[in-house]
């Protein structure tokens, strides 16, 4: 896909998303507010796995201390930015300490290490009630007004806090493609191609690979942030493993060479799993052997399909871009 | 022609779907049905509750539909996955309120899921009726405290865990009681309503031990050991469904019921854990010193409604109904009753009819709280038995005791929960 059709497909989605609650149901509004915090959520993890070549299965727990901060925040103080922020700050430092413990290590010990600590923030979720409320979780959250620059803007709707989620999501996924196009976005490629070489050019790679995981840790915290508020509720499952596998499962299904591979995952993952829990409360083996299909079917991700799709369709070259893997 | 003929082909049954979906108008509440959206865990180690919950909902949709509908009305219903997950919860009720356009809510097993649910009801307006999540919370301080009045509890809250100080309080031998709790606020609540009331009835009681066991423990052999530790005489066990068979099949193993005077188990009463146990039941394996409760015991009360309910439920199922299935079963028939009198679907309207309810169900007469929309009820605590007149064993040498005796009641003050 050349620039300027990729510049027109990106024009065009953002167009159909400021739209979508004028023409969409409630419920899909809902429903796209969960695929843009997973794919929030995916977008940091795919910093880790997809550029830095780290597979972490903790980042529920960063989801998770982002959720329960922006909540703590939200009952004492009931203002929207600083829930978000300091849920946000809160999952960076979380990402940062235990960063440094996890990033000595790679491969399945990394994964190990980052499955336990997630694990850890779990129990803590589920075992510090005074803090989290135990198993019965946080609840009452109030969906604090905005108050930004003087400015007030309640939010009583889910389409009001839509825009809210689409605005951070928006900026967030802009900042990462900076991230991921800048010099330190070459770097952790490096890192990920070849410790041994990028050592030996120079590069920190305990500190490229820490720089990573804290800034995944913070995406993760941003995603968990932006929940309380929708659901008025915080409880310890979001912190479970088996959470930390969705943006792991959404960045597999939708490619991780390609920049816009965890987006397209996460759209396909909720909107599949959605469909299939209509129709059958078995829906956990559909949706599996779905996921099965795909990966199998199509090996480097939903997103190199669709734009090698469109090059058929267009006739066109793909054009390397600066981070030298879309159209691999 | 042939085109002609595809067409009908293709629209015809498009047609005739909607046609039927629509249904006869006659329904005088301007709906082509009431639709009632029922969720419960279906997936994973307790399923069978939600299973349960679908099986009770479905059996008094067909019962009502087939005796004319409510008002007239045809009920229509829809049951999902909560997966015991708050966030699946939450993202159900939402879908079937705003997209299925459900006009009433069921179910739901964990608290945890209660909890979530009870401002995003609040947000969508739609009664739910809670028919197994326990917590005493979700009543007391969503309710009573913050005054979401879209919550309706059918079940029997934590409060009849209770009943086991009053079942136990003229044994003067167990004198000394240990917990093998969960480890998570159901536990807690258990552990410390039992204590309340037992140091009211008995004040020479010694409570001299607790080990907590997290969800899904699979091993609970460290607990029983640290337990066993103390000498108890007797021990208040809140693992439940699964987690129940295994602790006691452990509990067996390591010799406890040779030690031990008396075995209470909470929601030992519910089906899945009477299947589970049913072969060492018949053994005598627990040499008459298992107890138990529920939310609902199948055999209680002899009423020609609830032997009408368990034989129409069994031959529907071929299962004998779980708590979880009564306490649905019931819920509909409440919105039936509740519907009727409103003469309405609109929350406030329905609401007001619920007031001062008092309704005759398979669990006996339900009486509707108004300070904190719990239905209150009767179930009482008994002995673990065989009886050659049942698939599976059942709850022999019933006691029933008044909840005005072992029930919290308003005003609410906190609860002092301590491990």
């Amino acid at each position: 896909m050349n620039d300027l059709a990729r510049r027109w497909a990106t024009a065009g989605l953002l167009l159909a998303l400021v739209l979508l609650p004028t023409v969409a149901s409630r419920y899909v509004t809902y429903l796209v507010i969960h695929i843009l915090l997973l794919a929030l959520n995916a977008v940091g993890f795919n910093l880790l796995f997809g550029q830095t070549g780290l597979l972490s299965f903790g980042q529920a727990g960063f989801y998770a201390v982002g959720a329960y901060t922006c909540a703590r925040i939200l009952l004492a103080w009931p203002s929207l930015l600083p829930g978000v922020l300091g849920g946000t700050v809160a999952a960076a430092l979380a990402a940062l300490l235990l960063g440094f413990l996890s990033v000595r290590h790679t491969r399945i010990y990394f994964a190990m290490l980052t499955l336990a600590f997630g694990m850890m923030i779990f129990s803590l979720a589920w075992k510090w009630r005074a803090v989290t409320g135990g198993d019965d979780g946080l609840v009452g959250i109030p969906r604090a007004p905005l108050q930004l620059f003087g400015l007030v803007v309640a939010l009583p709707t889910v389409e009001r806090y839509y825009y809210v989620v689409l605005v951070a999501a928006v900026l967030a996924v802009a900042l990462m493609h900076r991230v991921v196009h800048s010099p330190l976005g070459l770097a952790l490629r490096a890192v990920r191609d070849s410790e041994v070489r990028a050592e030996h050019v120079g590069l920190n790679v305990r500190r490229l690979r820490l720089v990573a995981f804290t800034v995944a840790g913070a995406y993760a915290g941003l995603a968990g942030s932006l929940l309380p508020p929708l659901e008025n509720t915080v409880t310890p499952p979001i912190a479970h493993w088996t959470a930390s596998a969705e943006p792991v499962l959404a960045t597999l299904l939708g490619g991780i060479r390609h920049f816009a591979g965890p987006l397209v995952g996460a759209f396909v993952l909720v909107v599949a799993k959605d469909v299939i829990v209509r129709f059958t409360v078995h829906w956990s083996l559909v949706l599996g052997a779905v996921v099965v299909a795909l990966v199998l079917g199509f090996r480097g991700g939903l997103a190199g399909a669709l734009e090698a799709l469109t090059l058929r369709g267009a006739r066109v070259r793909p054009v390397s871009a600066a981070a030298g893997e879309e159209g691999r | 022609m042939r085109t002609v003929w595809l067409v009908a082909v293709v629209i015809g049954p498009l047609f005739g779907a909607s046609w039927s979906a629509a249904g006869p108008a006659t329904c005088p509440l301007g709906v082509a049905a009431i639709k009632l959206g029922v969720q419960g865990v279906a997936s994973g180690p307790h399923a069978d509750y939600g299973r349960q919950i679908e099986m009770g909902a479905q059996l008094a949709v067909e019962e009502i539909n087939a005796a004319g509908g409510v008002l007239g009305c045809r009920l229509e219903m829809r049951f999902m996955d909560d997966e015991n997950r708050p966030a699946v919860g939450v993202r159900n009720a939402r879908f079937l309120v705003t997209e299925w356009g459900a006009h009433f809510l069921y179910g739901t097993d964990s608290s945890g899921v209660a909890m979530a649910l009870g401002p995003v009801l609040r947000e969508l307006d739609r009664i739910q009726f809670f028919t197994h999540a326990a917590t005493h919370r979700l009543t007391e301080e969503l309710v009573a405290q913050q005054k979401i009045k879209q919550i309706v509890r059918v079940s029997a809250p934590v409060y009849q865990d209770a009943v086991a100080a009053w079942l136990f309080r003229d044994r003067r031998d167990v004198r000394r009681w240990a917990t093998i709790g969960a480890d998570y606020e159901y536990g807690y609540a258990t552990w410390a309503i039992f204590r309340e009331q037992m140091r009211r009835l008995r004040p020479d009681v010694e409570f001299v031990g607790a080990a907590w066991a997290p969800f899904l423990t699979t091993d609970f052999s460290p607990h029983i050991a640290a337990v066993m530790a103390t000498n108890p005489d007797g021990i208040l066990a809140t693992p439940w469904a699964g987690e129940a068979v295994t602790l006691l099949r452990q509990a067996l193993l390591q010799g406890v019921f040779d030690r031990i005077k008396v075995w209470f188990q909470a929601m030992g009463g519910s089906v899945d854990v009477l299947e589970g146990i049913s072969q060492e039941v018949r053994e005598g394996r627990f040499q008459g010193k298992l107890y138990a409760t529920s939310r609902y015991v199948h055999n209680w009360p002899n009423t020609e409604t609830n032997r009408s309910f368990v034989s129409r439920f069994a031959k529907r199922w071929n299962r004998m109904p779980n708590y979880s299935a009564e306490t649905t079963y019931s819920a509909v028939y409440i919105t039936k009753a509740a519907v009727e009198r409103a003469r309405s679907l609109q929350t406030d309207r329905v609401i007001a009819a619920l007031q001062g309810m008092r309704i005759e169900t398979p669990a006996g007469l339900r009486v509707f709280r108004s300070e904190d929309h719990q239905f209150v009820y009767a179930v009482p605590a008994g002995k673990v038995v065989w009886d050659p007149r049942y698939p599976i064993p059942v709850l022999g040498e019933l006691k029933v005791f008044d909840p005005k005796d072992y029930w919290r009641w308003p005003p609410f003050r906190p609860l002092e929960l301590t491990k």
